[in-house]
């Protein structure tokens, strides 16, 4: 099973939201990490036949996924970041629908979704209207359709997003549980959403992949260090100009803070071992999502 | 199963609801107007409701048989008779005028196609003609039928037709087979004067249903999964094209099965087999019909006109992914043509005659002179829609799955 981009290049009036891009992927799951923007959606929407690319190709099997059409859809299951549904059907309405429309007979469609209602702990509102549940439930309805054709292929588009830090990691441990034996493409911007589950990590920046491994492969690769220092709560300022801060925690006496640098930032600076938040920092210039990921450690 | 989900979405919608009740609520109003039927009694008063229908289709009933000069010149001598009692005497009393009228009741249609058959011209039409004639004028009843046309056609027509064109309507005039055959045909007559209002009701109502088939799964944005799906982009496609089709099909039968029934179960279906002619709306008409062949030509008229614009309100759906802009088109269909038929010119009338207007009012285009020529052959308008609207709408079938089916998305 190999799932290949080859030069996969997407662009919109001027904006090249996907750059070239080349990647096989196998079984496992593969996280895709990058700020809004950076054009994960495009690549995850060409990966779904969704859209065409501008140029490049991708292949599965070595055969081109618009060439074999339904063939290769047979074996997708997706997650939009946007989840749309009929909002006047019931949860299973719904997911009888979409079995239809994914090939499944009446019957193997019941049981599959008996099964995948258990699983993602919606079997209790399976006559619930659509329109009825809350953000939470409403991504678990949408895994749970992702899922019904057994897909060979699964592609969640920032599944977690709106989602609180109980259902995040709720969400996190059912894509790791299904994850099994198939290709998983998960794109988030919130680190810990892929930190653990993630074979293979996958940074994209302005439309290209600038980096990829796993995690402690990421990791290595920032050639500065991390450090921990306490600083006055008036000197934050400056050490934000001056050094790229991946966290700030006030603590009695002023503010400890954790900052990428080779250097030691002040004095008392203790040398701590980096963490993917930290990588994400590094490679992309910004903070990710920080206070979510105090929320969860 | 996608087919029975695409209709649940339809449906399931409050709009789709609410859709359904106004139907049938402007269903019963429909039948309420069309079965006001008010027969005046011997006092000069107007009854109304079921009695007062068998009242008046007994009156009928009574001239119904072979209309020939014997039962012409009956009609005419009962005429005269009446007027010369002294309730017809009387002048500006509204109750005499009323039991003047309430006897001559039974023969009223009749006097009606005398009105036409002796009027000054082919255009003309003189309520009180038959006051005004001796029964031995009788005999010219049938030729006069002919004899106006003729005299229209080559006079105040001479150029709205070919020479072609007015030698087929009046082969057409004198195809007809005389003496009709008269009988009470109120039922059909009220069945008809209804049919555009239903169909046009039942039109714009299944217009606003099959607008979003297409267009929302975009604004549900439930397109990107419906187009990862394995069927997404080919059965899923055709089962949306054939729920907006059985959607069209089913409601459009079962609001006219609802009407024809509750009508003629109402003001009853006697004369089905007798040419429209007997009725003085289709006196002129130069399709040669029965009444039952009328109504068939209405519904299926009606079916194809309706299938014609769901289908087409659904193509701008799927092209363009708004309902809004797919919902407006069974209006501008519908009510444009008659903005623009005050633009009288030969031209403008040709075009009109061919919207898929005219085919939700077939018992009104019955009485149009509306010719097409094709080399030295002549053909009216009706069968001309019929076979463009249903080539049409086989057409647009793979033209909307086509166009649904290759939506590249944002």
């Amino acid at each position: 099973m190999e799932l290949k981009m080859n030069t996969l290049t997407k662009e919109f009036q001027t904006l090249r939201a996907v750059n070239g891009i080349s990647y096989t992927m196998h079984n496992g799951v593969y996280g895709l990490l990058g700020v809004n923007g950076a054009g994960k959606t495009t690549l995850m929407r060409m990966l779904c036949t969704l859209m065409k690319p501008d140029s490049g190709s991708i292949t599965w099997n070595g055969v081109d996924i618009f060439k074999l059409d339904g063939e290769y859809r047979k074996l997708l299951g997706y997650l939009p970041q946007e989840f749309g549904f009929y909002p006047e059907f019931s949860v299973y309405d719904y997911l009888m629908y979409i079995a239809s429309i994914k090939g499944l007979r009446p019957t193997t469609a019941k049981k599959r979704i008996e099964t995948l209602l258990s699983q993602v702990g919606m079997s209790k509102a399976r006559n619930k209207k659509m329109k009825k549940l809350s953000g939470g439930m409403k991504r678990r309805v949408g895994i749970a359709q992702a899922m019904l054709n057994d897909p060979k292929i699964l592609i969640l588009d920032e599944p977690t997003a709106g989602l609180d830090p109980n259902e995040r990691i709720r969400f996190r441990n059912l894509i790791s549980e299904l994850s099994e034996d198939r290709m998983v493409l998960l794109s988030t911007h919130i680190v810990s959403d892929i930190e653990y589950i993630a074979n293979e990590i996958l940074l994209m920046k302005d439309g290209s992949l600038t980096l990829s491994g796993t995690a402690e492969e990421i990791i290595a690769s920032i050639p500065e260090k991390i450090w921990n220092c306490t600083v006055f709560k008036s000197e934050i300022s400056n050490y934000m100009k001056q050094y790229k801060i991946s966290n700030i925690k006030t603590v009695a006496d002023g503010a400890q803070l954790r900052v990428i640098s080779l250097e030691s930032p002040c004095e008392h600076a203790v040398l701590e071992s980096a963490t993917l938040e930290d990588a994400f920092l590094y490679y992309f210039g910004e903070k990710a999502e920080v206070n979510e990921y105090d929320a969860e450690i | 199963m996608m087919l029975k989900y695409e209709i649940k979405k339809v449906f399931s919608r409050t709009g789709g609801k609410i859709s359904l009740f106004l139907l049938v609520f402007l269903l019963l109003l429909t039948c309420y107007f069309a079965t006001s039927i008010s027969y005046v009694n011997e006092k000069g008063e107007s009854e109304n409701g079921y009695r007062a229908v068998q009242k008046l289709r007994q009156a009928k009933k009574e001239w119904a048989g072979l209309l020939d000069d014997e039962k012409l010149r009956a009609v005419l001598t009962e005429n005269a008779r009446i007027n010369a009692m002294p309730e017809g005497q009387a002048e500006n009393n509204v109750t005499l005028s009323n039991i003047t009228y309430g006897r001559k009741q039974g023969f009223s249609d009749i006097s009606s196609l005398i009105s036409h058959a002796f009027a000054d011209g082919f255009r003309e039409y003189d309520y009180y003609k038959a006051d005004s004639l001796c029964a031995e004028q009788a005999g010219n009843f049938y030729p006069n039928r002919i004899r106006l046309l003729r005299d229209w056609l080559y006079d105040e027509a001479k150029d709205q037709f070919s020479e072609t064109e007015k030698t087929w309507i009046i082969a057409q005039y004198e195809a007809l087979e005389t003496p009709y055959i008269y009988d009470y045909s109120d039922g059909w007559q009220q069945l008809f004067e209804f049919s555009p209002t239903i169909i046009m009701i039942t039109m714009l109502v299944l217009g606003y249903l099959v607008s979003g088939i297409f267009s929302n799964e975009f604004s549900l944005k439930a397109d990107s999964v419906f187009y990862s799906s394995v069927y997404g982009r080919n059965k899923a496609v055709s089962a949306k094209v054939k729920a907006g089709i059985c959607i069209t099909t089913t409601l459009y039968f079962i609001m006219i099965l609802l009407y024809t029934v509750i009508v003629l179960l109402y003001l009853g279906a006697d004369s089905m087999n007798h040419p429209i002619q007997i009725s003085w709306k289709n006196w002129k008409t130069f399709y040669n019909l029965t009444f039952g062949q009328e109504y068939l030509l209405i519904v299926m008229g009606g079916y194809i006109g309706c299938l014609f614009i769901s289908l087409l309100t659904m193509f701008i759906s799927a092209k363009t992914k708004s309902s809004i802009l797919a919902v407006i088109v069974p209006f501008i269909l519908v009510f444009l043509p008659s903005f623009v038929s005050f633009f009288q010119s030969s031209v403008v009338n040709k075009i009109l005659g061919l919207l898929p207007d005219r085919l939700l009012q077939i018992s009104t285009a019955i009485n149009y002179f509306d010719l097409y020529s094709i080399g030295q052959t002549v053909v009216p308008a009706i069968p001309i829609l019929f076979l463009l609207y249903g080539i049409l709408s086989i057409a647009l079938m793979p033209v909307i799955y086509l166009e649904y089916k290759q939506k590249q998305l944002g």
